[in-house]
């Protein structure tokens, strides 16, 4: 008898999580190609390349900005120059935004193959969110120059930043898992999540210091999990030195428990997912 | 000595639909409210029991809607059963709906190496695989250029020629495929018939009753999810025609 490297038995009950994990792990080369292909598909025929995805963040900023540099610059914490804050924010806002989305987008337009291929669907969220971390990098450019015109570098810590990134791909990762399910289920969830994720982008600091708010809204403001990794990122990478050891435990706390719920329920409900589309 | 491929024992797979197929949030939001929320149980399969071995064919023939394609996901792996038991031993290789995985921005090279990544090779593997496989196709000057520049008979040489180019354990085939010019069909389907041929098992789907009687060795009849023959094509082949035509 031959002795077969593959055996699949449908009563091996999978851990989820853990098995999932290793699922993507063993299929790196194919996450590797999936991230390569989104940024070949987006970047390759267009003329300023990778500066075109930048265009949206630095465009929103310039219009935050001359709406809000009056009534905010004012108020920013002592030292703490009101463009680079801004941009930072639009830059961390959009990371979300778009890892969120493609990463839902993913599973729904993976359709086509993940219903006739073995291939494990998280590997195509992570593809998603792996690609807009890397386009966040491409960020920190134009970031550093315009904390340059302020006068201001990133701090000796800015590599810490990578924990930012790698927090929000776990967190964005796991939640696209969930909006992805309820894309299948629901046809109007595509155009109530955009609802939710204009009233997100006002619940976070993007344009406003913390220190405006009362301090009801506040405390509300910052349960949000992404106040969190605006303050973090915001410390490291930039001059508004606020964030507190609570940001950092909200950021990592948020990352892994997203990630594990995310990964959870969607391996529970993947089956019936997959009979639906 | 036959070696045991698929082992498909009693499986069933259920899901729950709702009655009136609500899909927007907002519907079922009301109906729950009005406690209107009615589901029923459907079967898309029900008890299928099946063995294929190594160098056999299997077709599964029925009406459309009948579980075929159900029954291909659930060995596939692609949708586990709500009951009974699948296991499925070595690699597996899905010739369905060729290129459902091509992006057209990509060149051929890249959609290629992706193509056989998804379908379980891995990528070192398969950059080493590229030249003969466009070759085999015909493709080798078309290589660097994005898909959406192919016609669809190249498209379909290209997703056939990679999808058949390792040799797997079990071949799964979703309706016979006939793609490309005259010639390509002959070399594709005398390339079929070798991995046939080779000691691999396969699991047909099809319409093509005659595909059945000169291809498989064995075939199952659903109805309704409803295993109703078992057998002999031939035999088979015969109930399935009259009950079509009751």
């Amino acid at each position: 008898m031959t002795q077969f490297e593959q055996v699949y038995d449908s009563d091996i009950k999978q851990t989820p999580i853990i098995s999932q994990i290793k699922g993507v792990w063993e299929k790196r080369g194919l996450l590797r190609l999936l991230v390569a292909r989104d940024l070949t598909v987006r970047y390759k025929r267009s003329v300023i390349g990778i500066w075109w995805s930048l265009l949206n963040p630095l465009f929103t900023t310039a219009v935050m900005f001359w709406v809000f540099n009056t009534v905010f610059k004012a108020r920013m914490p002592d030292g703490t120059s009101f463009l680079p804050y801004l941009l930072s924010g639009v830059l961390v806002m959009t990371l979300f935004n778009q890892g969120l989305t493609m990463a839902a987008d993913a599973i729904a337009t993976g359709a086509g193959v993940l219903t006739k291929v073995y291939v494990r669907p998280e590997i195509f969220a992570f593809s998603a969110t792996v690609s807009s971390a890397i386009n966040f990098m491409f960020g920190l450019v134009p970031l550093t120059l315009v904390l340059a015109i302020s006068h201001k570098w990133p701090g000796w810590q800015f590599p810490l930043a990578i924990f930012v990134v790698a927090c929000m791909t776990l967190f964005t990762t796991g939640l696209g898992l969930l909006l992805a399910i309820a894309y299948v289920n629901f046809d109007d969830s595509r155009s109530l999540i955009q609802i939710v994720l204009l009233a997100l982008q006002y619940m976070t600091p993007v344009f406003y210091p913390l220190s405006v708010l009362g301090p009801h809204t506040r405390a509300v403001i910052q349960l949000n999990p992404l106040t969190s990794y605006l303050s973090v990122f915001r410390d490291v990478f930039g001059d508004n030195y606020t964030a507190s050891l609570n940001n950092w435990l909200m950021m990592f706390g948020s990352a892994l428990g997203m990630f594990c719920l995310g990964f959870y329920i969607f391996q529970r409900s993947w089956p019936r997912v997959v009979a639906k589309i | 000595m036959s070696e045991l491929i698929v082992d498909v024992r009693d499986a069933s797979l259920a899901y729950r639909r709702t009655r009136h197929r609500v899909s927007s949030l907002k519907q079922t939001a009301i109906d729950t409210i009005k406690k209107r929320m009615a589901y029923e149980e459907f079967f898309a399969l029900k008890g299928v029991s099946m063995q294929i071995n190594r160098g056999e064919t299997v077709a599964v023939v029925g009406r459309n809607g009948a579980g075929k394609s159900t029954l291909l996901k659930v060995v596939a792996r692609v949708l586990p059963p709500t009951s009974g038991r699948v296991i499925v031993r070595g690699a597996v290789a899905p010739m369905i709906e060729l290129g459902a995985g091509f992006n057209p921005e990509l060149t051929g090279a890249e959609n290629m190496l992706l193509y056989g990544t998804l379908l379980g090779r891995t990528p070192k593997d398969m950059r080493s695989r590229i030249e003969p496989i466009a070759e085999w196709a015909g493709l080798t000057e078309h290589l660097d250029i994005p898909v959406r520049a192919y016609s669809s008979g190249m498209v379909a040489r290209l997703a056939f020629a990679t999808a058949t180019d390792s040799t797997p354990d079990l071949l799964l085939i979703d309706e016979v495929l006939s793609v490309g010019d005259e010639d390509f069909q002959e070399r594709s389907k005398a390339r079929t018939e070798t991995m046939m041929n080779t000691g691999c098992a396969v699991l047909l789907v099809t319409h093509d009753l005659n595909a059945v009687r000169t291809m498989a060795s064995r075939a199952i009849y659903l109805d309704h999810g409803v295993p109703k023959a078992n057998g002999k094509p031939e035999d088979v082949i015969e109930q399935y025609l009259a009950d079509l035509h009751k």
